[in-house]
């Protein structure tokens, strides 16, 4: 089973691959955390009736798969529009919003934990909205969403896989270039499938580990 | 006065410029050809030993990019993926072996056949198939959106029995079938046989010719840069005129003649 | 405003083949799940068991499912058994690969439910003469699923939206292999796929809504 064609050269293709896969999550977690705390505070700031536009928007990037979105999105950017722009660039706006629209709810889900005799607390002490919401919720919040947000970032990367449609040569797209000259594709799989575990792995046992640990206190 | 309005058409010209410039000038003052290359297609496109972009089409899109006098840059996609490619903009042709199809030409623009291909069935040793109709009631597949599956599919329908399988590129279409997923394929012969010799899929042979008309295949961009498709036609011509159509049918396929370009009895 | 002829016509005909995929899809999903339940509880019971295999086997399999993406596992499922001589069709493929991916998650989230649900209630169901399975069936497991439900019904959206990852192992019937089978012949992507995110959305909103109704009808004491 050790037996393989694949040489050096091989694995920095294929390193070069994972580090796409890593690139764009980070691009895209780093701008759709961003951007889902902004939403989650203004849909919580101004009420289920005036976010409803929002709320609507981000439900669709949470109702329609990945792959579909990134299929239109490539489409209406650059056919219909006739914007020239790379694939990379499709992929990371779209993963973008499609991470900011979970993590919007998160951050919803986070700001409601807080309650709200604290917060009343808090102002009638004579803390402005802004020092309220860096001191008391902010604090708060992060520790019952920090979990869940690991999960979304590693979620993240595990769709990441699906930019290829536009494209983007990740990991599992150079995977699959290199069966086809190889053809060895379960060695090559398991490679493959052990990249993204030794990564997400770790990562996702750190937040199981605060969820626990946070939950106790 | 007649001065200041010859001024004014000029400078109205020099605005309106860019948006008349077309695809071919784009290319050339951009100084980069982006070619839609299909990579899992020997021996037309495939990857060597450093993982580099190799093959006929390849070089065709090496040689149109120094014709130009610019530089090239392969983007490799699968067969499914390259219009929808090309139609997005992400490259400025594709040079990927795509038959000229009437259906297709309602969408991009091709070029005169640079290439002419006739298609093999492929089979698994053990399944018994003594020439293409033994296809009948098998389970077949090909590589989604090709001409061969567009026909292999059609097959299926009129026989009204066995199923068809559209996988997404070429190498997946042969692994399925040396892993007896597959009772057979229809893939041109240049693969067939470049997949047969190189050991890499056990257990597979080829059974027949398919009885399809000679698969033309031609350069393709965007249906409305005659400019550019002019270009194209004229650079196919020389590539035959000048023998290095031969050149490289020897350095890619083998010894023989390739395939003639022209059709008797009809122009263009 | 656009320099792009919309052809919604041409994309429109094609409609009731997209909605004979939309079915194949929801069959897919909802089998997936019914399988992806039955596997969860199997694998919840594992590690229950005390015994150290079962319990690496239902954490193996749980850290597997979540920890690469669904697209490997059903290509895995293709072509990586395949290798192994095990011949699956595209549909099952998928539907094996989805349930997989689903009984995966959903034996997290019953880990989760069970913390929940105090131990006593168990010690005093077996003093009342129950056998272990008898108490895990009548008095832990209907517990564990009205608190999971929530979860199940998102695992189940993610069951649809998972459908469209069918095109890597040649699947063709569902919405996303219609459409993509389409957009190979016509080329209006825009317009096809627009239509299919359109059919994928009203889909999950279906599934959310009458998950809703029957939480309301179920628990509602």
């Amino acid at each position: 089973m050790f037996e393989t064609a694949l040489t050096a050269k091989d694995l920095i293709f294929l390193a070069k691959g994972a580090g796409m896969t890593l690139v764009v999550t980070a691009i895209s977690v780093f701008f759709g955390t961003i951007l889902g705390i902004i939403f989650g505070v203004f849909r919580y700031q101004v009420g289920p009736w005036w976010a409803a536009p929002l709320t609507f928007v981000l439900d669709v990037f949470r109702s329609i798969p990945l792959l579909i979105q990134l299929v239109l999105a490539n489409a209406f950017v650059t056919t219909v529009l006739g914007i020239r722009i790379s694939g990379f660039t499709v992929a990371c706006g779209v993963l973008s919003l499609y991470t900011a629209a979970y993590c919007a709810e998160i951050v919803r889900g986070g700001i409601e934990s807080v309650p709200p005799n604290l917060r009343r607390a808090a102002r009638s002490l004579g803390l402005s909205w802004g020092q309220d919401m860096t001191q008391i919720v902010m604090p708060l919040a992060t520790r019952v969403a920090l979990p869940s947000w690991i999960g979304l970032a590693l979620g993240v990367m595990k769709d990441s896989a699906l930019v290829y449609i536009v494209q983007v040569v990740e990991l599992l797209k150079s995977t699959q270039i290199l069966i086809t000259r190889l053809q060895e594709p379960l060695f090559l799989l398991m490679v493959c499938g052990a990249f993204y575990f030794l990564i997400s792995f770790p990562i996702a046992r750190f937040g199981g580990y605060l969820e626990k640990r946070w939950s106790h206190d | 006065m007649k001065k200041s309005l010859l001024a004014l058409a000029a400078a109205a010209t020099a605005l309106a410029g860019p948006a008349f410039a077309d695809k071919l000038d784009d290319i050339i003052g951009s100084g980069k050809l982006r070619c839609a290359v299909v990579l899992d297609f020997p021996p037309m496109g495939s990857r060597d030993a450093d993982n580099n972009p190799q093959g006929f089409d390849v070089d065709y899109c090496n040689d149109l990019a120094k014709a130009l006098g610019v530089e090239a840059e392969v983007v490799e996609t699968t067969f499914p993926e390259r219009i929808p490619a090309l139609m997005s903009g992400s490259v400025d042709v594709a040079v990927a072996s795509t038959s000229d199809t009437l259906e297709r030409a309602k969408t991009v623009g091709f070029s005169i056949p640079y290439y002419a291909f006739e298609n093999a069935v492929v089979g698994r040793d053990g399944v018994d198939m003594a020439n293409w109709e033994g296809m009948k009631g098998k389970t077949v597949g090909a590589t989604a959106g090709t001409y061969e599956a567009i026909w292999l599919e059609g097959k299926v329908k009129e026989w009204g029995e066995g199923e068809f399988r559209p996988y997404q590129n070429q190498a997946d279409v042969f692994l399925a079938l040396s892993q007896g997923q597959l009772d057979a394929t229809v893939s041109t012969v240049e693969v067939a046989e470049a997949n047969v010799k190189s050991g890499n899929f056990g257990g597979i042979k080829i059974v027949d010719k398919a009885p399809m008309v000679p698969d033309y295949v031609a350069l393709i961009t965007l249906r409305e840069e005659y400019g550019l498709i002019n270009y194209m036609n004229l650079f196919i011509n020389q590539q035959v005129r000048t023998g290095r159509y031969a050149e490289l049918y020897k350095k890619w396929v083998g010894e023989g003649v390739p395939a003639d370009l022209t059709i008797q009895g009809v122009y263009r | 405003m656009f320099n792009y002829n919309f052809r919604w016509n041409q994309a429109l005909n094609s409609l009731p083949q997209m909605l004979e995929g939309a079915l194949v899809t929801i069959e897919i999903a909802l089998l997936s799940m019914l399988i992806g339940i039955s596997v969860a509880i199997l694998l919840t019971v594992f590690r229950l068991s005390g015994s150290r295999i079962l319990n690496a086997v239902a954490t193996t399999w749980v850290e597997i499912a979540r920890n690469t993406p669904a697209l490997f596992q059903i290509y895995m499922v293709h072509f990586g058994l395949g290798g192994f001589g095990i011949h699956l069709s595209p549909y099952l493929s998928l539907l094996i690969g989805i349930a997989f991916n689903n009984a995966g998650y959903l034996a997290e989230n019953f880990r989760g439910a069970l913390k929940a649900i105090p131990e006593t209630q168990t010690r005093a169901a077996r003093s009342l003469g129950m056998s272990a399975g008898k108490a895990f069936r009548h008095v832990v497991m209907p517990q564990m699923l009205r608190i999971s439900f929530l979860p199940m019904t998102n695992q189940m959206v993610w069951a649809i939206l998972m459908t469209s990852l069918g095109a890597v192992v040649a699947m063709n019937t569902d919405l996303y292999g219609v459409t993509s089978e389409l957009n190979a012949r016509t080329f209006r992507t825009f317009e096809l796929f627009a239509i299919a995110a359109v059919i994928f959305y009203l889909i999950t909103k279906a599934i959310t809504l009458s998950a809703r109704l029957l939480a309301a009808r179920l628990f509602r004491y």
